[in-house]
């Protein structure tokens, strides 16, 4: 029989007992009663008796405060519908694991449930009050209506924005001179407002403009004077497949051929990046480089130690990035060196496979390629899409790696692999009715298996893998344990950013580009920016979600540390175990701001540390998504039985759960 | 064009004769007088005398220091510079003091030392992708989903052990996320990432308030919390953080960390490597090697030189120049290079065409490496590539090769198979012959 929950009212058949012998002691309360007991103890060593305690977090996190962002929702009536695709993936899975002799994993408990499906859907755990709303919704339709709810949150943004971020390499700063903020916004705007994949990579692949007129060029931009590098990871990322040692020559291990790959680049070899003398503001030379020598010129007139700021040369140069498309034709290299063509030789555009679909016939090169890259036709698009998703939730692709579908890469489940890539055109490229079908399944719903892919073995998903959480994740949480407002600033838009960057070069004097300058420093200007957000610091740390953080991050920050990536290669997220990870939470202030007075876990224990059974209840349940077990509750209670004071005893507690590998990992 | 390479020189405008009589101290000691004196007396001399009076002996490396250059490093206008010709661009050849061999002019210093290095300008591989070609340099096996093979740091901790019994016995300088780590060898062989050798490692001290007795406590209790989960999912991914808890428990508090406070170092020597990720990386790597660290990695970024290829590498090859050179002579001064092995490697090289922007695209089909130290036969150019830097000329060596013979310079079996949890064998160089000509 199920445990009663004393600190939370849990209802006692609500959630499963996981725990040992049953435990009927302590009243079972809501919350909202507990919340108002006297404050009484505290956690942290430095707080004095009576003393009003000093709080050293920042107060922008300290005040509770929903975000404002109005999210795509999922379609209601459409549930039914997703329910019967489900298990249809489930009967997939079960066909290949009988085939196999493998059986399938039992359901997750609605504790792992939970706990799984906020860090899967919702980047993060869930907090205290959403434990205990779970628990008090109707057990048979709680897990359908929390996949709903979370899917339309805020949170689902933040979440799937840093999974793109690590597939596209989002940075702010992808060249000294480019200035991305506004494409970073245009991404997580395309995940809020749900649109559709298909037109979405076509926006990114033909847009034309500065960053902050259409935010999608940012995607070009990334790539920016590379021209084979970016047909190479753009057939990559959305394609699933490797050309890139076409580039050079035939690709040893796989079908393409030097001359197919520069085919394809021919569709893209019109694409211009910069103002030049082809332009009306660059007619008279290089205006850019003018101002900066003019401005540089007039500084050194007065002091001739003096120097040109920054802003001024960023604003200047970055306003010289303009996508645009002109007619190119291509050239084999002088090196090429095979017999078919001859080196130097025009090369006339042609896709990989299939064929430009014929109403894109009539558009220039770039929108070509696009619409056969995107076409529902294509399928290695759909399937490439899928089976990201599908890794996401799962732990493991159908296909690996996720971005090369050559021959020699099994297919663990094709018929599944296959289904799911259909349901992605059938849903019209809409992801996050995808997401959810997945997540309605029992596949994924079921427990997970420890499993590593560099076992060589195939995994036929009899449940999720175990997996250890993405950094993002793991920061996340913890924020989601101190603070009460984990977004305590927003990113700038291409709207707000605009009218602050834009330089018509056909206007500009040195003066006004000053007065521009200016502005830009005030508002936008990387470093100063960066240097600002320290108001939302502890310790050095900014608190706020890792979606929201400029990148990449230094080497040595926590995220880092514990794998995201530098923002260089395609999917850099890395999930290993190192030393400094385990120094950081040991040692680190991250983990010690949650036993602060004022972090919000703090809040939490502090309101009921009267009662040690509630308090421990209170810590469980917030750190990993369960109440103690019959054993857990002897240790802790011992711990703070024995602690000079039951505050220090509390803080133990809290620390040790955090270096436990329950904690890190997704079960 | 054949300058005489300026040594790396003190500023000594400073006035105050204490100062100065320092910095001539700390020069003398850092530079390695007889390091230098060696160098000087076979100048122009036949190549057989530089490689026998180079540093290293026929002595095995008990460590080994490998600079990464992460990339692509431009070998036509680094190591296999071909001035005059339209492939090897802006570059001039500047003399070595091994006679008839060539640096570009970024290089002065690591010309001077010349004697102690073997250029291998023969190197080639398949793939001009970086995260492929940086995994196979680094392992000598072509990366697949199914297997992750160990760096040769892990390799060598595998193989020789802890030396310093406090201190871990792979070390990663610079953030490099795609590291292959211990592949599938014991994950406590890890590298322990350094993510900036002026910090060194971070957090290694307690927070003021937590004593030891309660940090002991801590431990204990996360111990006890954490028992259930590991033995429901006991396998390689939470084992792998246990031991990590382990060593970063055992790090904790250890007088040997001081080895990372590389403030303790005379200004002059930190400015010597230079003050960059690189150079201050090549100065950790020093103190670390003395203390007995058997491996040390430096990755350093920046060298993908798309764009404006010449006007970047002013800046990344001399600081590459700087922080190289130092380390030699530091080590040498300090009696250490006849046991350790100093390899610079990159994932491939980069065209011979210079490209529209003025930089140089991934190049696999040529490229250049050094080894220099323990182990290593200097004072010589190993392979060639053809006129144009285009592909390999003579005596091809490949990544296998290069790392069975850095493998046989540190007395590591090349020959021998390990057995990875799978079952199938896996040899150090991935069954590669060690290239005679580059071992002492």
């Amino acid at each position: 029989m199920p445990r009663s929950l004393a600190c939370c009212a849990l209802a006692p058949s609500s959630l499963p007992d996981r725990s040992g012998p049953v435990d009927r002691s302590g009243p079972v309360r809501p919350l909202a009663f507990l919340l108002t007991l006297a404050a009484a103890t505290v956690l942290g060593p430095s707080a004095g008796a009576q003393k009003p305690p000093t709080i050293r977090l920042p107060e922008s996190v300290r005040q509770l405060k929903p975000v404002a962002m109005e999210v795509a929702p999922v379609d209601a009536s459409r549930r039914e519908e997703a329910k019967a695709k489900a298990a249809e993936i489930t009967r997939l899975v079960d066909k290949v694991l009988q085939e196999k002799g493998i059986a399938a994993n039992g359901m997750s408990d609605d504790y792992v449930f939970l706990r799984r499906i906020y860090l899967d859907v919702a980047g993060r755990i869930p907090t205290l009050e959403e434990v205990q709303a779970f628990s008090n919704a109707n057990p048979e339709t709680r897990r359908t209506e929390l996949i709903d709810t979370l899917l339309n949150s805020p949170d689902y943004v933040f979440n799937f924005y840093n999974f793109w971020a690590d597939v596209l390499r989002l940075t702010e700063e992808p060249q000294a001179n480019i200035i991305a903020d506004p494409y970073l916004a245009y991404v997580k705007d395309s995940i809020r407002e749900n649109k559709p994949y298909d037109r979405w990579v076509y926006e990114m692949l033909t847009a034309e403009g500065k960053v902050w007129d259409n935010p999608a060029v940012g995607y070009q931009l990334r790539d920016e004077g590379q021209p084979l590098p970016y047909l190479d990871n753009t057939v990559r990322v959305f394609l699933g497949t490797q050309i890139g040692c076409a580039q050079c020559h035939d690709h040893p291990f796989d079908n393409w051929s030097q001359h197919q790959f520069y085919q394809l680049a021919a569709f893209t070899a019109g694409t211009k990046t910069r103002i030049d003398g082809r332009d009306p503001e660059f007619k008279q030379g290089n205006v850019a480089s003018k101002l900066i020598n003019d401005a540089r010129a007039e500084i050194r007139e007065k002091d001739p130690k003096g120097y040109l700021s920054g802003e001024f040369q960023r604003l200047v140069r970055a306003n010289t990035y303009r996508v645009s498309e002109i007619k190119q034709t291509l050239r084999l290299p002088h090196d090429y060196a095979y017999d078919d063509h001859e080196p130097k030789s025009v090369v006339e555009p042609a896709v990989l496979w299939d064929k430009v679909p014929a109403e894109a016939a009539s558009r220039s090169p770039r929108h070509q390629f696009a619409a056969w890259l995107t076409s529902p036709k294509n399928k290695q698009f759909s399937r490439t899409v899928a089976n990201r998703y599908w890794k996401r939730l799962m732990g493991v692709g159908i296909v690996e790696p996720v971005d090369d579908f050559n021959d020699s890469n099994p297919r663990f489940n094709e018929e599944l692999l296959e289904f799911l890539s259909e349901e992605m055109v059938r849903l019209d490229f809409n992801t996050k009715e995808f997401v959810r079908t997945i997540l309605y399944s029992d596949a994924y719903q079921r427990e997970s298996t420890p499993f590593e892919l560099t076992s060589g073995e195939p995994y036929y998903f009899p449940g999720p893998t175990l997996r250890r959480m993405t950094a993002a994740q793991a920061w996340d949480s913890i924020l989601t344990l101190a603070v009460y407002n984990p977004v305590p600033f927003e990113r700038p838009t291409a709207t707000e950013m605009a009218p602050v960057l834009d330089l018509d070069f056909t206007k500009t004097t040195v003066a006004s580009v000053h007065q521009a300058a200016a502005k830009f420093r005030d508002t936008y200007y990387m470093p100063i920016y960066k240097r600002e957000l320290n108001t939302h610091a502890y310790k050095g740390a900014v608190l706020c979600r890792a979606s929201e953080l400029p990148q990449p991050l230094p080497g040595d920050h926590f995220l880092r540390q514990f794998g995201i990536g530098d923002r260089e290669s395609i999917n850099g997220e890395q999930p290993g175990a190192t030393v400094p990870q385990i120094l950081t939470i040991f040692n680190g202030p991250i983990t010690h701001v949650m036993l602060e007075t004022g972090s919000r876990i703090y809040d939490n224990v502090d309101r009921v540390s009267g009662n040690p059974r509630m308090a421990l209840d209170v810590i469980f349940l917030s750190i990993l998504t369960r109440p103690p077990s019959s054993s857990d509750r002897r240790t802790a209670v011992t711990e703070v039985i024995t602690a000079k004071k039951p505050a220090i005893g509390y803080g133990n507690v809290i620390w040790a759960l955090l270096n436990t590998r329950e904690f890190l990992f997704i079960q | 064009m054949f300058q005489v390479p300026n040594p790396v020189s003190f500023n000594d405008s400073d006035s105050q004769p204490d100062r100065r009589s320092f910095m001539a101290s700390a020069a003398r000691q850092l530079l390695g007088v007889s390091f230098f004196a060696g160098a000087n007396s076979f100048g122009g001399a036949a190549p057989e005398a530089a490689a026998a009076a180079s540093a290293a002996g026929g002595k095995k490396a008990k460590h080994i220091i490998y600079l990464f250059m992460d990339g692509g490093l431009a070998h036509l206008d680094t190591f296999d510079p071909k001035p005059g010709t339209e492939e090897g661009g802006e570059t001039k050849g500047i003399a070595t003091r091994t006679p008839g061999v060539y640096f570009g002019e970024n290089f002065p210093r690591l010309a001077y030392l010349s004697g102690a290095l073997a250029v291998v300008r023969s190197l080639s591989t398949e793939t001009g992708a970086h995260e492929q070609g940086r995994y196979l340099m680094r392992t000598a096996y072509k990366q697949l989903n199914s297997i992750r093979h160990p760096g040769m740091g892990a390799w060598m901790a595998h193989v020789a052990g802890q030396t310093n019994q406090e201190l871990p016995a792979n070390i990663l300088i610079g953030a490099d996320n795609d590291h292959p780590g211990a592949g599938f060898l014991d994950p406590a062989l890890t590298p322990v990432p350094i993510a900036n050798a002026a910090y060194g490692l971070k957090n290694i001290k307690l927070p003021g308030y937590v004593t030891e007795d309660s940090f002991k406590r801590r431990l204990q209790l996360a111990n006890k919390f954490d028992r259930d989960f590991r033995q429901r999912y006991a396998g390689s991914q939470v084992e792998a953080y246990n031991q990590m808890y382990l060593q970063a428990r055992r790090l904790m508090g250890s007088n040997a960390l001081k080895v990372f406070d590389i403030k303790d170092e005379p200004e002059a020597v930190a400015e010597a490597y230079g003050k960059n990720p690189l150079g201050q990386g090549c100065l950790l790597a020093r103190r670390l090697v003395e203390q007995g660290v058997g491996f040390v990695e430096i990755s350093s970024g920046g060298w993908d030189m798309h764009q404006d290829l010449y006007e970047k590498l002013e800046t990344k090859g001399g600081e590459l120049d700087m922080a190289l050179s130092s380390l030699l002579r530091d080590l040498h001064s300090k009696g250490l290079l006849d046991e350790t092995l100093v390899v610079l490697a990159t994932e491939f090289g980069r065209t011979p065409k210079i490209n529209v922007n003025a930089g140089r695209d991934h190049h696999p089909g040529a490229f250049s490496g050094l080894l220099a130290g323990a182990g290593i036969r200097g004072g010589q150019v190993y392979g060639a590539s053809d006129e144009k830097g285009h592909l390999v000329d003579s005596d091809h060596v490949s990544v296998g090769a290069f790392n069975a013979t850095i493998a046989a310079a540190a007395g590591l079996p090349t020959d021998k198979e390990f057995f990875a949890p799978n079952g199938r064998p896996f040899k150090i160089g991935g069954g590669a012959k060690p290239v005679a000509a580059l071992l002492a």
